[in-house]
């Protein structure tokens, strides 16, 4: 399973980052979600979600030092063990979908985990910017 | 605190140049909740009485509400609050896009300013802190480019700004605020304030959330609300048109501004419509936490102004600067909303101007000596285009505009205070009262001067089945209806947008989900109603009186053209008819003044 993204149909209403957020550290934050919304207006017109989409080539697992983006077989992922990372952002560097970013509280890599079976930013969207697909 | 709120207001003083954090009045937000009437709430305590609106004195308030930053749908507005230099009565403005959020992930539900900047400073917000910083390089900027450069130089894309332009600066009255660069609190002269206190920007950039009494249930009733309450028939228009489809309705209910107020349909509606604005559709964009995504990107296809790229134009900017000034090209209009955005004008007022002006110099009042050489009849769009830039930085004719409609005439004289149509000072929005006479008592009596969004009768009696031509059941209609002063006074406590009909049980529900109170319908209805009233006895406190609450001479004395009120007008005596059953409804003295009675039945005294 994994994210399938159409980018041009996001408005950038962030309710995605929101539900994550509120998944992953229990309160309304962005800043904290594993899904991050761009818009680079006026310059371009381009507004699109950012998330890990469970990429076959999976570079970060490789980049990690400390071997903390582990398989969770269950659900055919990677994930990153947050007791085991240490924030160094190899991970984020070397990801080429900017899927991973740091956690500005925790000093750990966000990763999303498909809400290990059903993502809640699927189901918020109004757009149907995100799908899941095989 | 409770849920919803982050608990904290940002002080900042322009003068001393010091900030500072203090707790938010836990007692105040359990009466007033959030928003309009908090943001009204701090207003009344701090404001010195009859302030002038462009003196140091004038405080200026940003807040939130308990929604806001939340998964509430279409809830993440916030708003500015402060004395308007266009009406000196109460102002708040909303404003869309992410900073109303953004503020609450900074970790502050409101800002109160005071004083005024020795130097041109912006003010910078983050987690927790706030630092006010020069803005020498920013003065005289246009917002687009305030924008982009206080980004760079924070070095953070995410950075939200809120600033004003060349208008804010030279003190037009008419100068609005710009947000998220597509965003305004548009009406009533923000911009001027903010120039007045040499702030030419508020950047916000947060990293903390916003927490609720349970997460995991909110977000199941924020689900439920959007599926079965939002994303329905009467609120799906924004998402599937946006406000340009109202375009069509006003000109066939026959209450489309035409110009400057002499008419109430145009005979060119076809090429400013809906399906206009259509053509040069992009793609859409939404507020933070907004299902309905009501703004369409447009770029102008073709003719002089092709290539131009907003978001919008919306609705008003369509009449009051597209059918008001007699201008019949979506391109233009593009390109005159996008000039307005940069220079940071309201394009409601400033299309008003501009049509007064051209009624003027038709008239002979004005001539090509006033205008800088412009031909400045209606519909001439060479003329047109450069208005903008003139009230801006208030060249020729355009220092006289950027005081406003009503000052204007107060200068021009000759009579043209006949056809200077405002209430209190505020320029009229796009719905012509002569074709829904409930609008005149809207206008006559909402607080901030004339405005749609106090109450929008129109909804009944042009688009549902009540007489538009009557008074009867109007005073009711404007301050209890589904669309009325209360009802808006409890919504922009949450603070949820205009395009989320949203009835008084939702209200209810989504107000004691996010603080954790237990909050009925009747409760909201009261809080509604002390919103009202304490805004009142603000304005009474500047001076206010019944002769206010009234309509400009055009819409009393001039017989509307063509459509379905050809030949209406609103006679004093229908005003005062409304005007006299509005104030027994209110509990309030035939001045307009409330009673002790009432005041003290809402906890006001």
């Amino acid at each position: 399973m994994r994210l399938k993204i159409y980018p041009e149909k996001c408005t950038a209403c962030s309710l995605c980052t929101a539900v994550c957020s509120a998944r992953l550290v229990e309160n309304f934050n962005p800043s904290r979600s594993a899904i991050y919304v761009e818009s680079l207006l006026p310059e371009k017109i381009v507004m699109r979600p950012y998330v890990c989409i469970q990429c076959d080539e999976h570079p970060c697992v490789e980049s990690c030092p400390v071997e903390a983006i582990v398989e969770d077989r269950e659900h055919g992922i990677y994930v990153v063990d947050k007791e085991l990372c240490t924030g160094c952002g190899a991970c984020i560097e070397v990801c080429p979908y900017n899927g991973l970013r740091l956690d500005p509280v925790g000093n750990y890599a966000i990763k999303c985990d498909l809400c290990r079976g059903k993502p809640r930013c699927v189901e918020i969207c109004p757009e149907e910017v995100l799908k899941m697909v095989e | 605190m409770v849920g919803g709120y982050v608990g904290k207001i940002l002080r900042v003083n322009l003068s001393s140049g010091k900030t500072s954090s203090e707790d938010l009045n836990e007692k105040w937000a359990k009466l007033f909740i959030g928003g309009k009437g908090l943001g009204a709430k701090y207003l009344y305590e701090e404001t010195k009485p009859r302030a002038d609106p462009l003196s140091p004195d004038n405080v200026l308030i940003l807040m939130t509400g308990p929604l806001v930053g939340t998964t509430a749908p279409c809830a993440s507005k916030y708003a500015i609050y402060t004395k308007s230099p266009l009406t000196n009565t109460f102002l708040d403005s909303y404003i869309g896009g992410y900073l109303g959020a953004e503020l609450k992930f900074a970790g502050f539900d409101g800002v109160v300013i005071k004083g005024k900047a020795e130097k041109p400073v912006y003010l910078w917000i983050t987690d927790g802190k706030a630092e006010i910083r020069d803005a020498k390089d920013l003065w005289g900027l246009d917002i687009h480019e305030t924008d982009k450069r206080i980004r760079e130089k924070l070095g953070d894309k995410e950075v939200k700004v809120a600033a004003i332009g060349p208008a804010g600066e030279n003190l037009a009255r008419i100068a609005c605020i710009t947000v998220d660069v597509y965003r305004q609190a548009g009406r009533g002269g923000g911009g001027a304030v903010m120039g007045s206190k040499n702030l030419k920007a508020i950047a916000v950039r947060g990293r903390q959330g916003v927490s609720v009494p349970n997460i995991e249930e909110f977000i199941k009733l924020t689900n439920e609300i959007t599926k079965n309450d939002v994303l329905t028939e009467d609120n799906l228009w924004a998402k599937t048109d946006g406000t340009p489809s109202f375009l069509q309705m006003t000109q066939e209910g026959g209450i489309l501004p035409t110009r400057n107020f002499q008419m109430g349909v145009f005979e060119h509606a076809n090429d400013i419509d809906g399906d206009a604005v259509k053509k040069n559709f992009v793609r859409r964009r939404a507020c933070y936490g907004c299902p309905l995504g009501c703004s369409n990107i447009t770029r102008v296809k073709e003719g002089p102004f092709a290539g131009t790229v907003i978001e919008g134009p919306d609705y008003e900017t369509l009449a009051l600067g597209g059918s008001n000034c007699y201008i019949n090209d979506v391109g233009a209009i593009t390109k005159y909303n996008l000039l307005c955005d940069k220079l940071g004008l309201d394009t409601i007022s400033t299309g008003d101007v501009i049509a007064f002006a051209m009624e003027c110099y038709e008239k002979g009042l004005i001539t090509k000596k006033d205008t800088n050489g412009l031909e400045l009849t209606f519909g001439n769009v060479e003329a047109y285009i450069e208005m903008p830039k003139l009230i801006a930085y208030r060249k020729a004719i355009g220092n006289v505009l950027a005081e406003g409609v009503k000052k204007a005439a107060e200068k021009i004289g000759k009579g043209s205070d006949r056809f200077a149509v405002h209430v209190k000072g505020s320029e009229f929005p796009g719905y012509e009262p002569r074709g829904s006479i409930g609008m005149a008592l809207a206008y006559a009596t909402s607080d901030r001067g004339a405005c749609h969004m106090r109450a929008w009768p129109v909804s009944n009696e042009v688009f549902g089945d009540m007489d538009p031509f009557t008074t009867e059941g109007k005073a009711q209609l404007v301050i209890h209806g589904g669309i009325g002063q209360n009802l808006y006074c409890a919504k922009w406590s949450l603070v949820i947008c205009d395009f989320y009909a949203i009835g008084w049980e939702n209200i209810a529900r989504l107000a004691s989900a996010a603080t954790g109170w237990k909050l009925s319908v009747d409760d909201m209805k009261v809080i509604g109603e002390r919103i009202w009233n304490l805004i009142r006895m603000f304005n009474v406190r500047e001076g206010l009186t019944r002769k206010d609450d009234t309509i400009p001479y055009r819409i009393a004395n001039d017989p509307l053209k063509g459509g379905k009120a050809d030949g209406h007008v609103v006679t004093l005596e229908d005003l005062n008819k409304m005007l006299d059953e509005y104030y027994k409804l209110r509990g309030w003295d035939k001045e307009g003044r409330p009673t002790k009675e009432k005041l003290k039945e809402l906890k006001l005294v």
